[in-house]
């Protein structure tokens, strides 16, 4: 860990600079409810990255979460970081500037864990350049001991794999108890003066629940290249790791003081998550399969989170998120309490909404009252019936028709519908059906305004670790493209629906590291060093530079993306533990093929995907079952 | 009830657009509670106005605003009540009650005093080249927009310019189009011959208001300000500008 000599800001030589660059306030920090604390009053300091540009980062609820939690601990300290925009890098590098905190400008070395919150995929050569910004090897083992611990989280870190030689600890789940136990141990570490070698901290680190350290793991692979396991190297530590989950939401309400950005973000608004986990089991979704079992916030929770909230921020917009937040067991008691509370002020609040029902028109209702309605958002996800029952996405056209009837008879003028295509048994005609559906919502629309308006979101399906689907084949950027354009030429000549869809090159790239395993972190590598940045983003995304890594790194991408996998291959990621029975998500796999759905196990008995008992946990919802009997 | 202020616009938030600004604003004046008034309509908007904005990069203490109250205040407690509830870098330095029928505050904006600081160190020569460009009969400063060169002569918005060891001040008439100080800094290069002049460390917008023989004078208080660096009045203290 770093040593213990005054830590120098960055900022007298970083300012001379921001007058050469775009957007200077994404370096500046200076944000309303920003922690400055002096690292010599503390024990233990932390570096929060999200690598990507800050107006992605700054909003997300897990790094202001974790940073209220961590900084809430008087001996604690911790500060935030962003990827750099390529100018301000090249200006980095240029001048001989670190990867630096928008708390102190201090330097990612003076830190002692950094931690990485990944989202998403497409972050990791982000990450790889936040690291060596920072002045760190890029691989742990070139690491010393008085570099900081590099450790991630987040929902992509439930495959640590690829990223497995570059990290020292990756931990899946909730991070609200995990962060206050490393956080105890570094402290702890450091308060004996930072005698311990990165190795035995490590071993320390190893046995905190839910810390799976890469080290002391060693996968080995079959004679024809498949994965035959993720092995201990060492007695002490799990043969799997299990993920975190915190039980009671009402314990836990942060952000209380969410950072509000100087500039513009992609989401300027008080976010409060009311609840975590989902059971729909839409068979496509990671997030809904590794995040059960449900855990509800409580009304009153929720509406002194708000009161609290827009008193600490002056934000003037609420969001009520989760994966699916109609179906919060208070949901319409809530959004009525809250819609009554700020009806007549500028306050606004709003509801992601997902859902295929009137139900959810009726909750966008409530909380817009008077004000204006504009877009509504709903999920279908797929064209035909068929499809949906593949995907366990139980939504009727008849519900869908009808819950456009009520948007548009109800005032709203726009309503966006997102789909996905190269879904498992995708044939032409349910490629041809999202066209359809788009249509048939517009003629609804047209019955209730000229000018209403439907835009059809259209992206490219990738298998997700840790769901029934991650057996399953990802089409090719080939096949994308085809079916693209069945959907273009079906919808080009209606001005009033709108066609959005994403390039299908990057999406074979977030397979690939998606269900990579250790070998891909080599052709990750490789990207970075030849360039690749910022690939979530269409005007940075380098698909040749990608290519040429995977070719120089004999990563075989068909394999790995659109080959059929068995039902005894091993998984990358089979040692992380997200509670789901192996044999439960194969079996959920055998229901879509037969188009079989599953209900929602909040009020159908338990089905057995294993998390519930494995978490000794139940659902915390106040949902009634519909059957008795339900544990 | 409408409330006229001038403020300081400093530190970190420097760096923040005229744009983003709004928006902190607007955050401040509804985390400090005060009954700030709303436009009708669907999307309603605070009403906060500004005459002009300060380009990115820029310190002041010399920006003004107009906010317009839904009910009665006291000037005093929105002062206090705001600058609470500000981030660092954002603070109101004198606040008035606009009278009805008041001329909007862009018409006292005629003119702006502003400071250039200069690294300290070697910066020899400052009093010669400042002498220089006041003497000169024409500043010709060149700018280039989407591809096309101009040449403007900065000679018609120099109204006063001064001098110490590192600073310079300097009283631009507003024109159109508007001079920029880094246009005064490029014309010490050429025309007052200090080609090796470091850029300045700072730039100060210090006050806005109408050039007058001895100065200008401020818009909001009527203070009258000289352009020579070694004179603080109240409204250009040292205390009401803290740069780190």
């Amino acid at each position: 860990m770093s040593d213990s000599t005054t830590p120098q800001s960055v900022w007298p030589r970083l300012e001379p600079l921001l007058d050469g660059v775009r957007k200077p306030a994404r370096y500046v920090g200076g944000e309303d409810n920003i922690v400055v604390k002096d690292h010599a009053d503390t024990d233990s300091r932390w570096l929060l990255v999200y690598p990507d540009a800050y107006e992605i980062g700054q909003p997300n609820q897990g790094i202001q979460i974790l940073y209220e939690v961590l900084n809430e601990r008087s001996r604690t300290v911790a500060e935030r970081a962003f990827a750099p925009w390529p100018d301000m890098e090249d200006l980095m590098r240029e001048h001989d500037i670190p990867l630096f905190s928008l708390e102190n400008h201090l330097p990612l070395r003076s830190f002692d864990v950094v931690g990485f919150s990944l989202a998403a995929e497409v972050g990791y050569t982000n990450m790889l350049n936040c690291l060596d910004l920072g002045g760190l090897a890029l691989r742990a083992e070139d690491r010393t001991d008085e570099d900081p611990l590099v450790i991630i989280g987040g929902h992509a870190a439930f495959n640590p794999e690829p990223l497995a030689p570059f990290v020292d600890v990756a931990v899946a789940g909730d991070g609200e108890e995990f962060v206050q136990e490393l956080d105890d141990l570094v402290a702890r570490t450091r308060r004996a003066d930072g005698a311990l070698s990165r190795r035995a901290l490590l071993t320390q680190v190893a046995q905190i629940d839910g810390a799976y350290v890469p080290r002391f793991y060693e996968p080995r692979y079959t004679a024809d290249g498949r994965l035959a396991g993720t092995f201990p190297r060492r007695s002490g530590v799990a043969y799997r790791v299990p993920k975190r989950t915190v039980s009671d939401l009402d314990q836990w309400p942060y952000p209380r003081k969410q950072l509000v950005p100087l500039t513009e973000t992609v989401h300027e608004r008080y976010a409060v998550e009311i609840f975590r986990g989902c059971t729909r089991g839409c068979r496509f979704c990671q997030a809904g399969m590794i995040t059960r079992p449900v855990r509800e916030r409580s009304k009153e929770t929720v509406k002194r989170m708000v009161a609290d909230g827009v008193a600490n921020t002056g934000l003037n917009e609420v969001g009520l998120l989760s994966l699916s937040s109609a179906d919060h067991s208070e949901i319409l008691g809530m959004c009525g309490e809250l819609a009554d509370t700020y009806e007549g002020t500028a306050t606004s609040l709003s509801l992601p909404s997902t859902r295929v029902d009137a139900f959810n028109v009726e909750l966008a209702d409530e909380l817009v009252r008077n004000g204006r309605r504009t877009g509504l958002t709903f999920a279908p996800e797929a064209g035909t019936e068929r499809m949906r029952r593949v995907i366990n996405k139980m939504v009727t056209e008849a519900d869908m028709l009808r819950t456009a009837e009520t948007a548009f008879a109800n005032g709203w003028r726009h309503i966006k519908l997102y789909f996905m295509i190269g879904l498992p048994t995708e044939r032409d005609e349910d490629v041809i059906a999202i066209a359809e559906l788009g249509l048939k919502v517009l003629a609804v629309g047209r019955e209730y305004g000229r000018k209403n308006k439907v835009t059809v979101s259209v992206g490219g399906f990738v298998p997700k670790p840790h769901t029934p689907f991650q057996w399953c084949a990802q089409d090719r950027p080939e096949q994308l493209h085809r079916k693209l354009g069945l959907i273009k030429s079906r919808v080009a000549s209606d001005r009033n629906l709108n066609l959005r869809y994403h390039d299908p090159e990057p999406g074979l790239i977030e397979g690939l590291l998606a269900r990579g395993d250790q070998r891909v972190a080599d052709a990750i590598e490789g990207a970075f060093r030849r360039g690749a940045r910022f690939d979530g983003w269409n005007e940075h995304y380098d698909h040749a530079s990608w290519l040429a890594a995977c070719r120089d790194a004999h990563i075989d991408i068909d394999w790995f993306c659109h080959r059929e996998r068995g039902e005894d291959e091993v998984m990358a990621w089979d040692h992380i533990d997200s509670g789901l029975e192996r044999d439960w998500l194969w079996q959920d796999l055998q229901d879509a093929v037969r188009e079989r759905p599953l209900d929602d196990c909040r009020w159908i008995p338990c089905y057995d995907c294993g998390v519930c008992p494995g978490l000794d946990l139940a659902h915390q919802t106040k949902h009634l079952p519909l059957y008795a009997g339900q544990s | 009830m409408r409330v006229r202020a001038r403020y300081a616009k400093d530190g970190r938030l420097r760096f923040v657009s005229a744009i983003d600004l709004g928006r902190v604003w607007e955050r401040a004046l509804r985390k400090a509670d005060l009954p700030i008034g709303y436009s009708e309509g669907f999307t309603p908007h605070p009403k906060v106005s500004f005459p002009d904005a300060l380009a990115l990069g820029y310190a002041s203490t010399g920006e003004y605003v107009e906010l317009t109250f839904a009910v009665p205040v006291d000037v005093q407690r929105v002062v206090t009540a705001f600058n609470g509830a500000a981030p660092d870098g954002l603070r109101i330095l004198e606040a008035a009650e606009v009278i009805d029928g008041a001329p909007r505050i862009a018409r006292w904006l005629r003119a702006s005093l502003w400071e250039l600081r200069y690294p300290s160190g070697d910066t020899g020569g400052l009093d010669n080249g400042v002498r220089a460009l006041a003497h000169a009969e024409h500043l010709p400063v060149d700018r280039e927009r989407k591809g096309i060169a101009t040449r403007l002569d900065l000679k018609a918005a120099l109204h006063q310019i001064a001098s110490n060891e590192n600073a310079v001040r300097v009283i631009l008439h507003h024109t159109e189009p508007p001079f920029r100080p880094t246009e005064v800094h490029q014309s010490l290069g050429t025309t007052g011959g200090l080609e090796a002049l470091d850029q300045p460390r700072l730039v100060i917008r210090v006050a806005q208001g109408s050039a007058e023989a001895n100065g200008l004078r401020e818009a909001l208080s009527g203070q009258l300000l000289s352009v020579a660096p070694n004179d603080h009045t109240a409204a250009t203290s040292q205390a009401d500008l803290r740069i780190p």
